[in-house]
């Protein structure tokens, strides 16, 4: 157990984020159990905590009698140099184990930033970065989450994926371990790992090596093990009423990023907007009955005291049931003082209804994702949306009393003009004006933030080039000079790292040197803006002879090897360019959920099919 | 009438207070964390708990006295005000179940009509502070006979603002005392006036000891801990009841 002396934790910031205890949190003896798994996030506390994905997979294992499941983020840096300075490992929150000492340490890789903090943590830990040189008796390090649809640029760094959906498989890997466990760990961990590619939806990139042309070009991933399967297909719940899930969320004492409970009412989305890498990777739609959903709230509320709910999905409006299901919660939770609410709003006014209903308590600002400031940009994206919708569903919103909207938007969309850079201010200026008009006065306040756009694997733009960083500052001036009124605030994001974002999400295995590089000269919490450091990188890619615009700047031709395409989300390369080349025309691809089906081959390659509960009763 | 004055003439004016610790779990939470934490477990139970009114309606659960972070308390108190009626026992039983490890429910009052507010009816607090010696105990002794001799003694307190002297005699109430404890250990005991006009923290007063009178001791492992928050020598359960 690693000892925090009152001098250590009175040294640093929030020294909460590492006492653990809280309410809901697991503590078992390591000796009672087969199997010990530390799930990590690599961000600090605050946002750790905040991840749906992990909380499910916490309870999901602690409820094996078998295997003790506790958790570990990244130490902030003021902490991290009183560890380094003491000698201290990373250690667990649940019972200070040193991190090392666990069977599994499983990150889960939400954004490509936050790769040197994965490195930064097994250095911590005392484990061997590199896959390759971890001996027996060491954790298997375990990957997951939504940047495992291009994974090869981390690929060195880990033992293992898991593909998709990890409510099943996990617990499959664990009794996987515990049998070899009992067994006497015959063939040490390569065993192990040969074995654990049996289970579907896990990927060991040991087990397969890229090969590349003479020209330098990725030309295939060949495997290296008869065992390995040639495409590891994504695991996914077929059922999200039958699969096991959070019931009973660690509360924690500080503040978190989003400190609530959170509700899952579907997963999946089929909107189809082509630069969505979740909507593209997620399908088919999922939904759980309205009575689930009904006693999963009661229950979480009961346990944990919480007073906000967020009734969480990729598109929570298009939930089939909302509207009974907020009766029924406005009914189930009269008088008790919760708070509901919709963290994406449709851009129409049954959301703004809907949202005026469930803020009756307390009542925040909304906010929007037009995306793209012009119709025919926003048909190039298939974003359905047009400006009349944005501008029926801002004047409900004002007529019920709010006051303050904010709109996303990107920058960089392939096929853009400056007539759509434009468009944006405007777009902002008839939402200020049509406050004025209902209003009789101004006072409204729109916030516009503006992304700048990363072209994502397994997307219908996985083929198109970044806007170069020039490009990308000359697009968010241009915007700024456009920007006229004052109730209109512009925000947007940093350019170096959307250009770095670019490099790694659709990179491949010879990235690994790179991150490794670029961490040993200082890179951590790339995603943080004071912590973000180019020179770091650019001084890697300098010194590896790698040219980033390899990666991002480069228009793919069609039938270029990707070197993502063996872990996939089940979603087919003809029907990808099929949609890049409707975007090309400005043509829309409806949603399949209710219509017809539109070929994209998840369905069929993954056993699944769309689950509407409106359309079943 | 108003929909605020008909809820107000509704408020059931039932008031529970009761007396918590601040244990070792807990240490390096914040005063509004513990109290976001109290608010929680309270809901976790199932207390009746009365609400503001308004765009933001928050529990109406108050404090005596805000603790820092780093400090341990068996003496922190609150004042709730409940919506309807609930007997003390109940209260309790329903209470200490939904209490997270780190707060420990000692004792409990149900009050008819509006207490006076903790806050200002707390006028001293007692701490102990544990620290490791460098020294000898007798130095230390030493160092505290040299201090309680004094009349008057100032400390620079430094904010990242500014820099001002105040003088902390007259925040004490008498003497500070010391007990050698095991593994050498000094175990500090000082009692605090809170006052209108300000007071002193725990902190300072050992800060104060080692630059000034030059006790030994290794002050940045110190443990402060609250012993008692009182009102005229009274512990705040019995003091300020109902209005008559």
């Amino acid at each position: 157990m690693v000892s925090l002396t009152p001098d250590l934790l009175q040294a640093v910031t929030k020294p909460a984020r590492y006492t653990g205890h809280e309410w809901n949190s697991s503590g078992k003896c390591h000796a009672d159990v087969s199997c010990t798994f530390a799930f990590s996030m690599p961000d600090v506390y605050e946002v750790g905590m905040s991840n749906l994905g992990l909380k499910i997979l916490y309870e999901i294992l602690n409820r094996r009698d078998d295997t003790a499941a506790e958790r570990v983020y990244a130490p902030w840096v003021d902490m991290e140099a009183e560890m380094r300075k003491r000698g201290l490992p990373l250690f667990s929150l649940e019972t200070r184990t040193p991190v090392r000492e666990f069977d599994f340490l499983g990150f889960s890789l939400q954004y490509e930033m936050i790769y040197t903090n994965v490195l930064n943590m097994l250095d911590l830990a005392g484990i061997p970065l590199l896959a390759s040189e971890r001996g027996e008796g060491e954790p298997f390090v375990v990957g997951g989450g939504p940047c495992v649809y291009n994974v090869e640029p981390v690929a060195d760094f880990f033992d293992l994926f898991v593909i998709g959906e990890g409510e099943e498989v996990l617990g499959e890997l664990v009794s996987l371990f515990v049998a070899w466990k009992r067994e006497g760990r015959p063939g040490g961990r390569k065993e192990f790992l040969r074995r654990a590619v049996g289970i579907s939806g896990i990927y060991v990139p040991s087990l397969y090596a890229p090969r590349y042309d003479a020209a330098g070009d990725f030309c295939g991933m060949e495997r290296l093990d008869e065992a390995a399967p040639a495409v590891v297909y994504k695991r996914l719940m077929r059922d999200m009423d039958e699969a096991g899930t959070m019931e009973k969320p660690v509360v924690p004492y500080i503040d978190i990023v989003h400190d609530r409970i959170m509700l899952e009412l579907f997963r999946g989305c089929s909107r189809g907007c082509r630069f969505c890498q979740a909507g593209m990777a997620y399908r088919p739609v999922r939904e759980r009955s309205k009575e689930r959903l009904r006693s999963l709230a009661r229950k979480m509320a009961d346990v944990t005291g919480y007073d906000e709910m967020s009734l969480t999905s990729l598109s929570s409006a298009d939930y089939s049931c909302l509207d009974g299901l907020v009766d029924d919660l406005m009914e189930d939770f009269a008088g008790e003082q919760v708070s509901f609410s919709l963290p994406s709003l449709r851009i129409d006014s049954f959301s703004i209804g809907l949202a005026d209903r469930m803020q009756q308590v307390r009542k925040s600002g909304l906010t929007f994702a037009p995306e793209a400031g012009t119709q025919r940009m926003r048909d190039v994206i298939n974003k359905g949306v047009t400006e009349e919708n944005l501008l029926q569903a801002v004047s409900a919103a004002f007529e019920k009393g709010w006051k303050s909207v904010k709109l996303y938007f990107m920058l960089g969309l392939p096929t853009e003009t400056d007539e759509d850079i434009i468009g944006i201010a405007r777009l902002a200026k008839k939402v200020v004006d049509r406050y004025q008009e209902i209003k009789g006065k101004r006072g409204a306040k729109v916030t516009i933030s503006v992304s700048c756009f990363v072209p994502k694997a397994f997307t219908p733009f996985q083929w198109a080039a970044q806007d170069s960083l020039e490009e990308f500052e000359r697009k968010q001036h241009l915007l700024k000079e456009n920007i006229r009124d004052r109730s209109i605030q512009f925000n947007y994001h940093d350019a170096r790292v959307s250009r770095l974002e670019g490099v790694l999400a659709r990179g491949d295995r010879r990235l690994s040197k790179v991150i490794f590089e670029a961490w040993k000269r200082g890179a951590k919490f790339d995603g943080w803006s004071d912590q973000f450091h180019e020179e770091y990188w650019l001084d890697a890619f300098e010194a590896l002879g790698v040219v980033p615009e390899y990666y991002n700047g480069r228009e793919r031709e069609k039938e270029e090897k990707f070197p993502w395409e063996h872990t996939s989300p089940g979603v087919s390369r003809a029907f990808l360019w099929t949609e890049r080349e409707r975007s090309l025309r400005g043509e829309l691809t409806p949603d399949c959920r209710r219509g017809r089906c539109t070929g994209c081959a998840v369905c069929p390659t993954l056993d699944a099919r769309v689950i509407d509960r409106e359309a079943r009763s | 009438m108003s929909e605020n004055a008909k809820n107000a003439v509704q408020r059931a004016m039932i008031y529970c207070r009761a007396r918590i610790t601040k244990d070792e779990p807990l240490r390096y939470i914040s005063h509004l964390d513990y109290a976001s934490m109290m608010q929680r477990a309270i809901r976790r139970a199932k207390i009746p708990a009365a609400y503001s009114e308004g765009f933001n309606p928050h529990m109406k659960l108050s404090f005596a006295s805000a603790l820092s972070v780093g400090v341990t308390s068996n003496a922190e108190y609150m004042d709730l005000e409940l919506a309807r009626p609930m007997e003390e026992h109940a209260i309790g039983e329903s209470l200490r179940p939904a209490l997270p490890e780190g707060v420990r429910l000692i004792a409990l009052r149900v009050m008819a009509g509006k207490p006076k507010a903790l806050m200002s009816l707390t006028d001293e607090a007692v701490y102990e502070i544990t620290v490791p010696l460098c020294g000898a105990f007798s130095d230390a002794q030493k160092v505290l006979e040299d201090f309680n001799a004094t009349k008057e003694c100032t400390f620079l307190r430094k904010t990242p603002k500014k820099t001002r002297e105040i003088e902390v005699r007259q925040y004490l109430c008498g003497n500070l005392y010391a007990e050698a404890a095991e593994d050498d250990l000094l175990r500090l005991v000082m009692a605090i006036r809170i006052t209108p006009g300000g007071s002193v923290k725990p902190q300072e007063i050992l800060a104060l000891l080692c630059e000034r009178f030059s006790l030994l001791v290794h002050a940045e492992t110190a443990l402060v801990h609250r012993s008692a928050l009182l009102c005229n020598g009274q512990d705040l359960l019995s003091a300020g009841g109902a209005k008559p």
